[in-house]
Formats: C-alpha cells, structure tokens, sequence
C-alpha cells in the first residue's frame, strides 16, 4: 500500500557526464568546475542532537540542504518497562508507567488503572472519577505546553519556551500539592486516586484557569499567527487524512490531517460520556487554514486550542465535584482475576493503550504498552524525504515524541 | 458504535477469512475450585497465517470499517504453552467501536505473513514483535531490531528468556 | 617595516600626539611611531573586550527580562556584572580540544582570522572628533572588507572541523554573507551621497548642528527605507536572529562552532558580539548623526577642543551603537528563525533591487534638491 524508504545504501559517488569537449576552454585551459562528483552526505541526527527531544536518532541523507532520505533508529531509552511488568506486582507497576511519557505522567497511571480495572471490574468512586480527569487534563495542558514551547525551539524562537514552562510550573506546584512529587505522579491508582485534594486545592486550579486563560491569547500572538513562524510551518510535512489512518496515527496528529476523532468523545471513558453529551468541549481540527491540510501548523494549532478545550473540561469537573470517598475497596496485594483486556485511552500524543492479561496470580501475565510516540514517529520516514534540513527539524517536532515512550 | 456481538455476527455474516471463534468473558464455576472464569474483554479468535486478509476484510467493510490498527503485539502466556499469541486491536474512526484478536502462532514454527500491506501500522510494531519474540513477520519491509541491538540475542519478553550475563563486556549482573 | 605607511596611520593620531608630548626629547620618529602603534592596539583590543563581555552581559540581562527572568544576579553584586568576567576565566582555563582529523593549523587560524578581521574594522570608526584610531579616507570600505573576512574564518573554521555540522553552517554563512553583502553596501549609498565620502570621520563631522536637525536620516525621504534595508542586511551580517542560520542550534547543533571549545569557542563569541557593536556603529555615523546629539550640541563652540566635549561624544556614540545592539538582541528574542530559502530570496528577491530603488531614488532626490 504505501512504500517504505529503503535503509539507505552507502553513498555512490555520482560523475556529472561532461562531453569531452566541454571540458577544455578555448584557451585551453582545463574547466575546472566540471570534473566535480557530487555524493550524498550522510548525517546522523541524533542520538544527541537538539532536535530530537531525546535520544532517538534519524540517520539522515541529504543532498546539499536537502533531505533526500531518512531512517528513525530507536531504542537508545529502551528501560524493558514491559518486561518489569512481568515480574512486578500490580501495584507495583504503576511507578514504572510514569516514566514511559514523562511528560503526561497522570495520563499513563490512568491508562494502566483503567486498564487493570477493566480486568478486575471495580467501581470507581465519582470523586475519583472526577479528580482523575481534572489531573489528566491538567496534565494534557503541561504536556502541550512542552510540546508547543520546545517546537518553538525547534523553529528558532526562544522565549514561548520560558513562557510555557512559567505556566507549567504552576501546574507542576498543583500537583505537587496533590501527591507530592511534581514529574512523576503515581496518583491515579488502581481502583481510584492515592488520596483527596488538599483544602483549597481545587479553588487554586480555578485560579490557575483564570489566568491560563490570560497567558494562553499571549502564545496565540506571539508565536501561532507570527508570520516567519507561519512560513516556516505551513505547507510543510503534510500528512493527508488516509495516510493518518494508514500509519495509525491518534491524537492531535490524527486531528491535524482533518479527521474528526477524539477517544474521549467518540469512546468514552470514565466521565466523559457525561462531559460530551453536556457540550463542554469541542475537538479542534486542522483545517489547512494557512497552507495545506495537516502541516505542521495544522498539528501545533490543533495542540494550542486542545489547551483551551481542557480547560473547558476542567471547569466542568470543578463545577460538579462533592465530597465523598476517593478509592474503591482494593486489597494491599492485588490479585486480579484471570482475564485479558485493552484499553486505550486521549493521551496528549494519541492513544495509550495498555493491554493486560492476568492469570489470577499477583502479577501480570502480559503487561504491554502501546505507545503514541511510538507510532507517530514512524510517519517520520514517509515525510522526510524532499524537505529541507531545516524543515525536517520542524516536522519532527511537529510529531511531538517523547523518547521515554517510543523505547519505554 | 456496535458491540461484540454485532461486530462478531457481521465478521460471521462477511465471512471473514480466518475467522475461528469468539472468546467472551464468563463466570467461574463456584463448585470447581480450578475453574474461575474469565474476566475482561471478548476477543475473536483467528488463523495467523490469514491475519492480513482478515485485516484488509475488515477494513474495507463499510459496516465495520476498521481503518486503525491500534496496536499489535504478541504474548508468551506461559512456558509449557505450545503457542504465542499474537494480539491485535483495531479500531474505528468512523464508528467509534473496537475489535480484539487474538491468533495461535506455534512456538515451534512462529512465522506470520507481515501485516504492512493492510496498515502501514504495522510495520513499527511488527519489528518490536519480531525481536522481542522471535516471532518472524514475512514480508516486513525493514525486518531489523528496532529497539534492541542489532547483535542482541535470544527474545527478551519470551518466557523462558535468560538474561545474558554480559553484553560487549559490561556485566549486567 | 613600512615606515611611511606606519606613518601614515598614525599622523594626526591622538597617540602619536600624547606620546610626542611625554616621550623624552630626542627619541627617534619611528619609535614614536611604533609606540603610538603599539598603544592603538592595546586600546582597541581592551576596547573591543570591553564592547564584548558588556555586551555579553546585556544579551543575557535583555533575555532573561523577555523571558520573565532574571539572568546572572551573583557574580560581582550588583545584577551579576562580573558574569561575563567569571566566564572569560573558565573558558580560559579550559582544556584545549582539537577533534581528531580536524585541519589542525586551519582550526587553530579561524577564531584568530575572525577576531582579527573585526579588530581591524573597529580601527576606522570615530568614537569622537579627536578619539579615533586611524582616520582612514576610505573607512566605510575598510570597514565592509574587514567584516567581509570574518566569513571566511567562519568558512574555514566550519571545514577545519572536520565535522558534518560545522561544514553545514560554514556553507550557510557563505550563502548568506554573499547575498547581503549587496543590499547592505548598496543602501549605505545612499547616505555617502549625502556625506560626499566614505570617511566616518568626516562624516560624523558633517551631521552636526542644532538638535540632530542635520542627521542623515532626516536628509531625504529615501533614508528610512534604506536604513531599515542597512539594518536587516546588518543582521544577516552578523548572524543574528532570524537571521543565525549558520550556527541554528536546533538544526546544527552549533554550526561552525560545534567543534569548538574554551578560548577558541569564545573568540567566535566576541567577534558577534563587537560585530554587532560595528555595525551598529556604522548605522549610527551614517544615519544618525555619529557623535553628534542634542547634548552635544549645547557645548558653545570654544569648548568642542576641550576633553569633556570629547568624552560626551565618545559616550553618544557608544550609547546609539548600544540602542542599536539591544534592538538587535530584542528581536533574537522575539522572532523565530527563517529557512535557508527564505533568506536567500530575502536578500536577492527583496532587499536588493529595494536597496537599489532606495539608491535611484535619493539620487535623483539630491540632484533636485539639494
């Protein structure tokens, strides 16, 4: 169906064929210019390279400024994450799911406890339901932010990078105060969250709404609409709608080719049936505003306005919170029932999936993590080829990955 | 959105190459001890080597029309076990529902024809597969390690996996 | 040595003038000289070190206050001005790393060519009526020229490297350099044919007057245009954003100075640095009345001889130039950085046939009207 960029063969020295005539001057002199072979130059970008956002590396093969091939190579973060959960205790494992995605930490605890409760089948208090999606959105709003203010690095613009890290340092402080730790959460676990929001916790992420609703107009102007950043992003690694589907490419990636499909409204999952239906939120689209449908701005507009729609979601659960217990019944030492279960949950970058299989013992029979990143990043290879060096940096950072999780 | 078992009549009603059987979760039996049931999600269960069909039948059935493969990936459920399983979850942007399959790939022969031709997907997740378990995906376009080291050996997620004692000099014990 | 040419840019030197005067009697003429010589250079490298490492500091105080942050607030006390100074230190004592399979000698050359070339492009600007190093005829030229070489210490550098990066950014900075060296001299034309010569010296002397009524850029209509041009070609020179192609981190890693480290590393920096410094300088004399300002002018005219007119001048001079570098660095910290392409089609498809219009336009201006 679609073709596959070759690994790249050794560079052949190309001889432009010149007449021989033409390569001695009327004066008799020999043309100096003509006799030059040109080859391809091979560059490896990465492991330790600005753009990569981590260790991946992408061997690249570029024609002067252009980019004529290029190959991802992954692994250089492998942890074994699905191996360890193997051998680890359920409970156990939800540390370890925090640091595939480090930057949406919440959203990988969810996914792993939704997963395991699809298994066991608890009930999950509506406290914790709702604190859970107020620290999965929040947590989308940081892992955006990253994600928004790093491509701005990656085109050349350093201050939204420092804006967005004020903000998310904010968010980071909220979720200090809520489990302690401001990376690597372990909050939401199995069966419900580890324990209530401090006094006064959610009245100061009303606050922080407030004032991310201020700040978030300040990126909009500053870096979304400028016009180099336009340039340089618009009309660049287009990814149209089929070949989205095809690479299985989910979330805000998915949604800047055009394609309407958001896990959290159309598969519902925890209280977002509820939010849906209620119309708090919208999904935003690409739609080729300033060049082509699904560029690269396509993807970063679409990331910038989820911001927005998260904190929608956010009010909403503030709204309707009460008070009441914030984790089911669980044992100390978790034994789940024989079973296997999938389920995929809106991550920042696209569905995290995790699929647990259990045969009634203390720990997982088959622990397995589908990664976002992990597919995004293959569309890599298709949208090189062609561009320039500069804009494959853009289109890199366009696909947001975070190492942690494409090598887990 | 359809549910299981809509989607398992449809696959029974396109006749879906190498469709076997439905596994639903079902109770335990109270009086057999050994017995507990099976909790979680309902899967069907197909023939490996018909995997690819199965995919591009699926996906190009309006009424089904799976056009995501969410992810693929396969499980060593035991050492005495004489099959992997190879795991497959699709998904439907246009319907909102998903399928879980799951083939019996024999230990002794694991050989699949690769998936890429029905999803681009695929291909990341079969090399992942490929080296993790020694599972081999024919036809893979780009059939290296993708995660481990070109020159690692043995299958790490493989049950009976023994962790080298060293690698290129560096103990790892 | 070249005594007449040694001579020659040195006579009517302030040094010359000053070392006469304590020099005991019966020295030689040459000694003079050479003395005068020696001096000049030691000013001007502790002048242009000077120009540096406070830019340096300014670069990262105009930051830091973009971003919502401080910048050095320790070392030396006061908002961390010894910043810099702790730096120069540490790079000094650095290990000095060459990569293995680099052009040794090349590698070791081009910090030394750049900061060299930049050396020698200070030595024609005036800071003052009497305070100059040399009054050179021909300063704008002298000044284009020496900038023109610091590209090709940055070439050299990026292929004495040895590495893919480096060689990257030194075929940027070659592309980039030959497409606004144009548009940067062209619209420098158009005030020359206001001044009628290419001395700075004479030049600053032309603008004074009442209030900076007899600045350049208030000359004719063409002016703004050719200034803003003069300003962006002046970016491009220097490798300032959006303009650093040759050494865009996130694509290059560093450019042509990935390999580079310590002492040699930060040559390169302050060659940007007091590049920055010259060609706001240079935009200054010929557009914005030099050393000439409203405070200048209120010295009645007896007492332009007199050190304090010369000191208020000096300060004019570096406070305009300094305006020009904290532009410069707002505008890094501002706007993202443009693709190769849309430089290349900047410089040729924009900048110069405006710069040119620009030059058209102010001559038939000046044959009309003045």
């Amino acid at each position: 169906m679609t073709e596959i960029n070759t690994p790249p063969e050794p560079p052949e020295a190309k001889t432009i064929e010149i007449p021989e005539k033409a390569r001695t001057l009327p004066s008799g002199e020999r043309e100096f210019m003509l006799d030059v072979s040109t080859s391809d130059l091979e560059v490896n970008m990465g492991p330790q390279h600005p753009a990569t956002h981590g260790v991946m590396r992408i061997l690249i093969r570029t024609d002067g400024e252009v980019v004529t091939g290029g190959q991802v190579h992954l692994g250089y973060l492998h942890r074994c994450a699905e191996k360890i959960g193997e051998n680890v205790e359920w409970l156990q494992y939800l540390p370890y799911t925090d640091r595939y995605d480090y930057l949406s930490a919440m959203n990988n605890n969810l996914g792993y406890s939704l997963a395991v409760e699809a298994v066991m089948g608890v009930e999950i208090p509506r406290r914790a339901t709702l604190l859970r999606t107020i620290c999965a959105e929040l947590n989308r709003i940081g892992s955006h932010l990253i994600a928004f203010g790093t491509y701005g690095l990656d085109i050349g613009a350093f201050t939204p990078f420092f804006y967005c890290f004020r903000e998310r340092e904010w968010m980071m402080a909220l979720f200090e105060k809520i489990c302690g730790a401001r990376l690597t959460y372990s909050y939401i676990r199995i069966g419900g969250v580890f324990n209530d929001a401090p006094v006064g916790w959610l009245k100061e992420v009303e606050r922080f709404c407030d004032v991310f609703e201020e700040k978030w107009q300040e990126y909009y102007d500053l870096l979304v609409v400028n016009h180099i950043f336009v340039q340089r992003t618009a009309k660049i690694g287009v990814i149209t709608p089929e070949m989205a589907v095809d690479y299985g490419l989910t979330g805000p990636m998915l949604r800047g080719s055009g394609i309407d499909f958001d896990l959290r409204r159309d598969m519902p999952y925890m209280a977002y049936d509820e939010i849906s239906k209620a119309g708090v939120y919208d999904v935003p689209l690409g739609r080729g505003e300033k060049g082509e449908l699904g560029d690269c701005w396509d993807r970063v507009y679409v990331r910038v306005q989820e911001m927005m729609e998260s904190i929608k979601i956010i009010r909403w659960c503030l709204g309707c919170i009460e008070d009441g217990p914030v984790i089911g019944d669980i044992p100390k030492v978790l034994k789940v029932p024989p079973g296997e279960a999938y389920v995929g949950i809106e991550n920042p970058r696209g569905e995290l999936g995790h699929y647990v299989a259990s045969d009634g013992g203390k720990v997982a029979k088959r622990c397995r993590v589908r990664g976002p990143s992990f597919c995004n990043v293959a569309v890599l290879e298709k949208l090189l080829p062609g561009t320039f060096l500069a804009d494959s940096v853009a289109i890199i950072g366009s696909t947001d990955v975070v190492i942690g999780e494409t090598d887990r | 959105m359809k549910d299981f078992d809509e989607i398992y009549q449809r696959l029974e009603a396109i006749k879906a190459p190498g469709l076997l059987s439905a596994d639903r979760p079902r109770e335990g039996d109270p009086e057999d001890k050994t017995d507990k049931g099976r909790a979680g999600e309902a899967f069907v269960l197909i023939e490996p080597a018909a995997a690819k069909e199965f995919l591009i039948a699926v996906r190009d059935d309006a009424e089904l029309a799976f056009d995501i493969l969410a992810d693929l990936t396969a499980t060593d459920p035991d050492t005495e076990d004489e099959n992997f399983w190879l795991n497959l979850h699709l998904l439907s942007l246009g319907h909102g529902h998903r399928l879980a399959i799951k083939a019996m790939v024999p230990k002794a022969d694991p050989v699949v024809p690769s998936m890429v031709d029905a999803h681009m997907a695929a291909h990341f997740h079969e090399r992942e597969c490929a080296e993790m378990f020694g599972i081999t995906f024919e036809g893979n376009p780009d059939p290296r390690n993708i995660l481990l080291p070109d020159d690692w050996e043995g299958h790490p997620l493989r049950k009976d996996y023994e962790f080298p004692k060293e690698y290129h000099g560096i103990s790892c014990e | 040595m070249n005594l007449m040419a040694l001579e020659a840019a040195t006579t009517g030197n302030a040094f010359t003038e000053l070392l006469g005067g304590i020099a005991p009697e019966g020295t030689p003429t040459w000694a003079l000289w050479l003395g005068a010589a020696g001096a000049g250079v030691g000013i001007l490298v502790a002048f242009v070190s000077l120009v540096a490492m406070f830019s340096v500091w300014l670069e990262r105080k105009v930051s830091a206050h973009i971003q919502c942050r401080y910048g050095p607030m320790y070392a030396g006390g006061w908002h961390g001005w010894a910043q810099t100074l702790a730096d120069g230190v540490k790079l000094l004592l650095k290990e000095d790393m060459i990569p293995l399979g680099a052009d040794k000698p090349l590698f070791m050359l081009a910090p030394a060519l750049v900061l060299g070339a930049i050396f020698g492009a200070l030595v024609a600007l005036p800071l003052a009526p009497g305070f100059f190093f040399a009054d050179v005829n021909m300063g704008l030229f002298l000044i284009l020229a020496f900038s023109s070489l610091t590209t090709i210490g940055v070439v050299m550098a990026g292929w004495a490297s040895n590495s893919k990066w480096s060689l990257y950014g030194a075929m940027r900075e070659a592309a980039q350099v030959v497409a606004y060296e144009v548009p940067l001299g062209v619209s420098l034309f158009v005030p020359l044919m206001v001044a009628g010569t290419f001395s700075l010296t004479e030049a600053s002397a032309a603008q004074s007057g009442w209030f900076g009524m007899h600045w350049f850029i208030f000359q004719n209509p063409f002016m703004l245009p050719a200034f803003i041009i003069f300003f962006i070609a002046a970016l491009a020179e220097t490798k300032r954003a959006p303009f650093d192609l040759p050494e865009a981190e996130s694509e290059l890693v560093a450019g042509f100075m990935t390999e580079y480290s310590g002492i040699r590393w930060s040559f390169f920096f302050m060659e940007e640095y007091a590049a920055m410094f010259l060609m706001s300088a240079v935009g200054a004399v010929f557009f914005f009345g030099g050393y000439h300002s409203p405070l200048t002018a209120l010295f009645p005219e007896e007492a332009t001889t007199g050190l304090l007119y010369q000191l208020v001048c000096a300060g004019t001079l570096i406070f305009k130039s300094f305006v020009g570098v904290f532009v410069m660095m707002w505008l890094r910290w501002t706007l993202p950085r443009l693709r190769i392409d849309q430089v290349m089609s900047m410089g040729y498809k924009y900048l110069t046939p405006l710069a040119l219009v620009c030059v058209l336009g102010a001559a038939i201006w000046e044959t009309i009207f003045a």
